[in-house]
Formats: C-alpha cells, structure tokens, sequence
C-alpha cells in the first residue's frame, strides 16, 4: 500500500474519539484521505463511495453497529459486489474475551485493539502494511 | 439481582481525571486535548438526557450501548471514574438490573459534575 494513495474510513460513534484517531492518522500520514462514518449504516454508504483501503472500525454503535457492517461486507464480497477486500482493524470497549475472539475471525478484520486505543500497537500494524 | 449496591466510595479511590493519560492520547498535544475534552463534556450532558429517557422505557439495548460508549470514551480521555462507573452501568444494564443501573446512574451523574468542576479549576 502507497501512503500517498491511502484511504482511511473511521467507522465510529463517539465524535471525540473520531477528533483522536483523525488526528493521529493525519500525522504519520500527511497526504492520506480519512472519511468520518457515526455508524455502520454511513459507514457502508462511505465504503461504496470510496473503497478505503483500510477501516477503524467500533463495535457497538446506534442504528448500526460493527456487527452489521461486516455482515454487510461479507455479504458484498461472497456475491462479488465488492471486488477489494479491506483490511479493517476493530477498535472497541468490549471486555469479553469469548467476543473478542469471534471478533477476530471476522470477514477483513485483520486485528482487534482495545479501547482505550494504545496508539502504538495501530502505529506498528499499519507500518506493516504502508511503505 | 444485586443484593448489595456498591457505594459512591467504591469508585471515589479512583482518580477523577488522570491528565497524563489523557495527554499520552493525544500525543502530548494540549489544544487537540482541550477541544476532545470539550466534545467529551457537551456529550455528557446529552448522554444523561438520554439515559434518563431510556430508563423509563427500559430500553435494555440502548442503555447497555450508551454505557459502552461513554466507558470507551471516559477511560479514552483518563476520566478513569466516571469510566468505571459505565462500565458498572452497562454491565447491569446487560444484566437488566434496574435497581442497581439507577442507583448507579445517580452516582454518574455526581461523578459527572465532580468530572466538569475538577477539569474547570484545572484548566490548562
């Protein structure tokens, strides 16, 4: 992935925590394009307009939450309606660890960081995959 | 359900507002702390508002979310008590205690004016 040309899509209720991620994203990667979604709902509707390349996804969110919008994905991606498959890394407060792990084995969902988000552990896996 | 509720005490050891926390959120960056701290207290007030009205209606689904959301964000911005308490809250609310979430819910709202007054006087 070419940091000039990266796509973020925040997917994320709490407009605090969307200020924090933007912000962090927007230092180590000056030139990328970061789109803002409250929900799942708009987090979908942001993903056909734009094909991020890489998703911060919450869990629990109101109208539509983290659950859906990968059903959503998946559901797009087994019909092949959605040809790119995202990397998404789920970022959430949820405590059990039995979630946590289905979690992970979600359609795209490459790694699941706890809130509240040590920013070093997101810095380390998006180095892994923007040069 | 519960038979013995926790006291204000059990969440008052805690610190109100751990600023070396919030500071290492935001890369030690004061005026991105500021404007997160202002969008955390208007949303507090909302948050409230919203959890009294699902309480009469005993929305289960939306106070569990609402807890979960401002635990996230408390414990974000090192608002460690408040934090504790929501996650308090959503865990009776997933439980569907309403005993307990009420008598919770009004130690978050104390916890809630300590939060803004700490933060006024500590203001930097």
């Amino acid at each position: 992935m070419n940091k000039q040309k990266i796509r973020f899509l925040i997917v994320e209720d709490d407009e605090m925590i969307r200020l924090i991620h933007k912000d962090f994203l927007k230092d180590l990667y000056p030139e990328s394009e970061i789109i803002e979604a409250e929900n799942g709902a708009q987090g979908i509707c942001h993903y056909f307009e734009s094909h991020p390349n890489i998703i911060l996804l919450d869990m629990m969110m109101p109208i539509m939450g983290g659950e859906a919008f990968l059903d959503i994905l998946e559901e797009g991606h087994n019909s092949n309606i959605l040809k790119d498959k995202p990397k998404i890394i789920v970022v959430t407060a949820i405590k059990d660890v039995k979630e946590l792990m289905s979690i992970g084995k979600r359609f795209a969902v490459e790694a699941v960081i706890s809130k509240p988000l040590v920013q070093n552990q997101l810095k380390s896996l998006l180095e892994d995959w923007i040069s | 359900m519960n038979t013995t509720l926790p006291q204000k005490d059990d969440f008052w050891s805690v610190p109100v507002f751990d600023s070396e926390r919030a500071l290492s959120r935001v890369h030690q960056k004061q005026e991105l702390l500021k404007r997160v701290i202002d969008i955390f207290i208007k949303s507090l007030s909302e948050r409230i508002d919203i959890i009294e009205n699902e309480i009469c209606n005993e929305n289960w689904d939306k106070l569990e979310t609402m807890a979960h959301s401002i635990k996230g964000s408390s414990w974000t911005i090192g608002a460690q008590q408040l934090g504790d308490i929501a996650y308090a809250m959503e865990k009776a609310a997933s439980n569907e205690d309403m005993t307990l979430l009420v008598h919770l819910f009004q130690i978050f709202k104390e916890a809630s004016k300590r939060f803004i007054e700490y933060e006024k006087e500590m203001r930097f």
